[in-house]
């Protein structure tokens, strides 16, 4: 097996790097933390320079790379920023939806608009209660689609987002029968409030949003009627991986301060690098790390292969949510009282690194599809 | 830990004083980075600063029980850790190594709200390496003249009275023998409040940083003697780290009586969480290290009324007891899946509060020093 990224890769990941390292400001990034600001100018030099949809192909705007190129990407993103990284990954949250599922109309009218920064997209699934089936916002067809009726809790970029992909229950009958809709945030019936401040990831807004009666075309049917749930099980496998991705930018990005400050922090009498304990830390971060990116790496590859790898996929985003949390309460804690700091600019990336675990669904739920998995359970409908 | 009745009363008591003065208006004081001074009042009418200090000077002379009841349902509201400081682990050095004269002037204020007191001695190039302070007070005639920096200081925006640790003897060898505590009055001239720090969590707590730029201070504000400052600061560390201990350890009580309403409450697939066995048994894990805190923590107190030296153990507790918590609170926070991110749920600000334990009143890696040291490995 070569473990090396090709020449490309190795490429697109120096100039992901490059990119964040001269765009993501510090301060800036501390200021839209707190006052929960999406990066908007970071995030259209990055649509220009082809970051943002890196894999969609070149006619819908993107640069025609595989899910690990965008893997690459996202994780030099979070490693510079926690905050800005995130938001920079899901600023087109549901392309995937719409790449994989979609016909060539939709994918012409929404791949493009995200590459090229025009403006957000989101997808809502997550209702109040978190449960998946069936569906409290339901899509009754109409005579020329549909009708929609409902809300969604938890949506990302909900009051930025031009386009909003929703899954609504099309049957009462299957609990399993739900469809994919594309609506355009500006019609009829639409209602979007803020679901208040987080904890992290805070320059993405959490919003709810409502839908009275909202007549939508049938054309802007994603896939197939009543196959919404498959779907957004594909779709999950897709934003599984980025989250794995986004958890080992963010680990490292936590290690390289940690790994600084260090070196520069002296105590004792010597940098507190030289202490067992803290390189003890740091080599046991820094393994974890690497575990973590091996699994994402592969999941990323895998599934750019085609090859059918769930497995690898649970792990990645189950491993990495995991790893980001412990590489970045180890980096505060190496800060000292500094780490708790906001100036010191890694308490941030502990809060946001939360986020990852319940990021589309919680930690848990990725255990019970692999304990399924591997037990021999492999459809995961009962 | 045996209370008596008037323990239990105290205890009711103060929980109402919590529900009515203090819970509605935390989210507030979280947003406005500070409590009002009318609160330190308040607490001050109830008595429930400084309880244990002596009737002559304004206190009620009680014993540490009280200070254990208040200190626990202070955690239990996630609230009020200057509140300690000021009382459990600045007032102290008044009381332990204060003239008569500086009893009778300093800590009455202190029992009604009027004095706010903090420790100062943390610096930006000294923080777990304590004795590398760098703060200098240089004696001239009547007083002493103190430069210097300060970092870190709880209560440091609304402080009347500082504790300030400073170098009196710039050749002292060994290092230790040089450090003398002062007690600075806010008004005097040349202590600055320099600025408030932004962190994590404890947003409603005042952290600030703190200039001596020329400050002349009286000799009758020195604390005890000269060159003891560091065998002071010692003497009361066994104190602080258990009531820290304390904290950290009702603090997880708090978080995981949450966890067990959450688990029974919260629904998925048509029944409560906690009938997985998954979230089940990471409850009974939680339990079970919520259990082993209390019988230590319980033990220390114990021990610490009867007068022993706890030191080695309750470094023990206190490192032990904040990463508990810390553990506790990340998972239990899952429990409430998205819901658990969002600042509305209480939790979300606990689980950023409870990230300072491990670090402030000494690091887990300080304390897992000393107990290496004390067990003879060095």
């Amino acid at each position: 097996m070569d473990f090396r990224l090709s020449t490309e890769q190795i490429d697109i990941q120096k100039a992901a790097r490059e990119f964040a390292k001269g765009e993501f400001d510090p301060d800036a990034a501390l200021e839209y933390d707190q006052n929960q600001q999406f990066p908007s100018t970071i995030w259209k030099h990055a649509c220009k320079l082809g970051f943002i949809g890196v894999h969609f192909p070149e006619v819908y705007g993107g640069q025609e790379c595989g899910l690990l190129e965008y893997v690459l990407i996202i994780e030099a993103f979070c490693r510079q920023d926690s905050g800005i990284g995130i938001a920079l990954a899901i600023s087109g949250f549901g392309s995937e939806m719409i790449l994989r599922h979609g016909n060539e109309i939709q994918k012409l009218r929404i791949l493009p608009f995200i590459a090229q920064g025009r403006g957000l997209v989101t997808i809502a699934f997550l209702e109040k209660d978190c449960s998946g089936a069936p569906l409290t916002t339901t899509a009754k067809v109409s005579t020329n689609g549909y009708i929609i009726n409902g809300g969604k809790s938890f949506v990302t970029l909900g009051s930025l987002a031009a386009y909003m992909i929703v899954v609504c229950q099309t049957s009462s009958v299957d609990p399993n029968a739900q469809s994919v809709i594309l609506l355009e945030k500006e019609m009829d019936g639409i209602g979007v409030s803020s679901m208040g401040e987080k904890m992290g990831m805070r320059m993405v807004p959490m919003d709810k949003v409502s839908f009275t009666n909202v007549s939508v075309p049938k054309e802007n049917t994603i896939g197939q009627k009543d196959k919404g749930y498959f779907q957004l099980e594909d779709f999950f496998n897709e934003m599984r991986i980025q989250t794995g991705a986004m958890g080992i930018g963010i680990a490292q990005g936590g290690l390289d301060r940690a790994l600084e400050y260090s070196k520069k922090r002296r105590q004792f009498g010597k940098a507190i690098v030289s202490f067992s304990a803290i390189r003890n830390k740091l080599a046991d971060i820094y393994a974890e790390i690497e575990m973590a990116r091996l699994i994402t790496y592969k999941a990323a590859w895998s599934f750019d292969k085609g090859r059918n790898d769930n497995q690898s996929i649970l792990m990645a985003k189950m491993i990495s949510s995991k790893t980001a949390y412990r590489a970045t309460y180890e980096a505060v804690q190496i800060h000292g009282g500094y780490g708790y700091m906001t100036e010191s600019h890694i308490e941030h990336f502990y809060r946001d690194a939360k986020a990852l675990d319940l990021f589309l669904e919680p930690g848990q739920i990725q255990r019970n599809m692999l304990a399924d998995q591997i037990t021999g359970k492999i459809n995961f409908i009962e | 830990m045996k209370y008596t009745e008037e323990h239990k009363i105290f205890r009711q008591a103060l929980r109402k004083f919590l529900e009515k003065e203090v819970l509605p208006y935390v989210d507030e004081w979280e947003k406005k980075e500070g409590v009002p001074r009318s609160l330190w009042k308040k607490l001050g009418e109830g008595k429930y600063l400084c309880t244990w200090v002596d009737k002559r000077y304004g206190g009620f002379g009680a014993g540490f029980e009280y200070t254990v009841i208040l200190r626990e349902e202070f955690a239990k509201a996630n609230f009020g850790i200057g509140i300690a400081g000021h009382s459990d682990i600045v007032a102290p050095y008044i009381a332990d190594y204060g003239t008569e004269g500086q009893k009778k002037r300093w800590l009455p204020g202190c029992t009604t709200g009027d004095i706010i007191l903090s420790i100062a001695m943390t610096e930006a190039d000294a923080g777990s390496d304590l004795k590398s302070i760098r703060t200098t007070a240089v004696k001239d005639g009547d007083y002493f003249v103190i430069n210097g920096q300060k970092t870190y200081i709880t209560c440091g925006i609304d402080t009347d009275l500082v504790i300030l640790a400073a170098k009196t003897d710039l050749n002292d060898d060994p290092v230790s023998k040089g450090i003398s505590l002062f007690a600075v009055e806010v008004d005097t001239p040349g202590f600055v409040k320099s600025r408030k720090l932004n962190k994590m969590g404890l947003h409603s707590q005042d952290t600030a940083e703190l200039y001596f730029d020329n400050c002349w201070v009286p000799t009758t504000n020195m604390i005890g003697e000269e060159g003891m400052g560091f065998s002071y600061l010692k003497g009361e560390l066994q104190r602080e780290r258990l009531v820290l201990s304390i904290w950290a350890q009702a603090t997880a009580e708090r978080i995981l009586s949450d966890a067990l309403i959450q688990s029974k409450t919260n629904q998925a697939c048509l029944q409560p969480i906690g009938n997985f066995q998954h979230i089940a048994f990471e409850i009974a894990e939680m339990a079970t290290e919520v259990e082993l805190g209390r019988s230590f923590v319980d033990k220390l107190i114990e021990e610490f009324m009867a007068g022993k030296n706890i030191v080695t153990r309750v470094s023990m507790a206190k490192w032990w007891t904040s990463e508990m918590a810390n553990r506790i609170a990340c998972k239990t926070l899952e429990l409430y899946r998205d819901y658990g991110y969002m600042e509305e749920n209480p939790l979300a600000r606990l689980y950023r509060d409870v990230r300072a334990q491990p670090i402030f009143g000494g690091t887990t890696e300080i304390m897992k020093l000393i107990i290496s040291n004390n067990l003879g490995l060095k």
